[in-house]
């Protein structure tokens, strides 16, 4: 392999990660969810609390994205939300992040 | 309780704007079907496509900036007074080179808060160009995007930015900001310094620097290229700093 091919791969992998990077920063910025006036980002944390939460509570408080307490008085809403903002989310960048596999 | 959106638009003798402010405001209606009040004077105006209203001013002329190495034009000295020009009780204010591809500011403008923006943002071409923390003592926060409800407690944060900006040489020393010119994003921060405002908006706001090119941007997307490499971004917000865009493309 010549010094060209490799530019031009060293080129190509690196547009690719930069791609693989906004994608996911898009679908990072895509998880916000508004819920009772609070804003929360529909992630893995916020889903593991809620889930253990409502375990052991009929409502509850949690912090939202800026450490503001809001009163979750109907968690099994609150996480269904959570989850479909969160599937919806990861489900987009995961055909983003096949296509990107296929051009590696 | 009315929800809209204020965007300032004044065309300068080597920027016009008013292009950049047109598309802005035929996505807000796509995405966000919310009325737009332009702020702009006599001369912008008549260029100025799809807005709901305007408030007709006469611009403070006297702030310039380098873009591309040049020194230019820049007529950002109004944006203190966004409180007193919305008609709106949730104002959204955007930089009219701020598009919109998503929803996403319909949701944040029907929250408790009264008063959010960014404090991230990140770089689309991966360059990481926005990173400013060395150049003051305060972390900056960006003014592209303001959401805010007419109250009194906003009032107050809006009369403290026109405090600064008045000011604006002594704020400059008093935080060690190297921004000499008169700048909104650190205006903004100052005020929400000084009365202790830490909420904001939870996620980057993606940014095309001045010199990434854009070579094609429509309804759904923007193809942008830099230092020879092109990339493209489908239903995202992006705010984007070349002022050269090829709307008709």
């Amino acid at each position: 392999m010549d010094l060209s091919e490799l530019k031009q791969q060293s080129d190509a992998s690196f547009d690719i990660a930069t791609a693989k990077k906004n994608a996911l920063e898009k679908a990072f910025s895509q998880q916000i969810l508004v819920y009772n006036q609070s804003i929360f980002l529909a992630n893995a944390e916020t889903i593991n609390l809620v889930a253990t939460l409502k375990q052991t509570h009929k409502t509850f408080v949690v912090l939202d994205s800026n450490d503001n307490p809001c009163v979750i008085a109907e968690p099994e809403e609150f996480l269904t939300k959570l989850i479909e903002k969160n599937q919806e989310v990861l489900n987009q960048y995961h055909h983003l992040y096949e296509t990107f596999r296929k051009k590696i | 309780m009315s929800t809209g959106i204020l965007i300032y638009c004044f065309d300068t003798d080597k920027i016009p704007y008013h292009p950049t402010t047109n598309f802005c405001i035929s996505q807000i209606k796509r995405y966000l079907n919310l009325p737009v009040t332009v702020i702009t004077n006599k001369n912008t105006q008549k260029n100025i496509q799809g807005a709901d209203s305007f408030v007709i001013i006469d611009n403070q002329l006297n702030n310039r900036r380098t873009y591309k190495g040049e020194t230019v034009d820049w007529y950002n000295l109004e944006r203190a007074c966004a409180y007193d020009y919305s008609p709106y009780d949730v104002t959204i204010l955007l930089d009219s080179d701020y598009f919109v591809y998503s929803q996403q500011l319909k949701q944040l403008a029907d929250t408790s808060y009264d008063f959010l923006l960014h404090n991230k943002v990140y770089d689309l071409t991966g360059r990481n160009s926005f990173n400013y923390r060395t150049r003051s003592l305060i972390p900056l926060v960006w003014a592209t995007v303001v959401i805010f409800k007419k109250n009194d407690r906003v009032k107050s944060i809006f009369s403290l930015i026109k405090h600064i900006q008045n000011n604006y040489q002594h704020y400059c020393t008093l935080y060690r900001i190297d921004f000499r010119n008169f700048r909104n994003d650190y205006a903004f921060a100052i005020a929400m310094n000084q009365l202790n405002v830490n909420n904001f908006i939870p996620v980057k706001m993606a940014m095309l620097p001045t010199d990434t090119d854009v070579v094609k941007i429509d309804s759904d997307s923007v193809v942008f290229k830099y230092q020879n490499k092109k990339s493209s971004i489908t239903k995202q917000d992006v705010h984007v700093l070349n002022k050269e865009i090829p709307f008709n493309v």
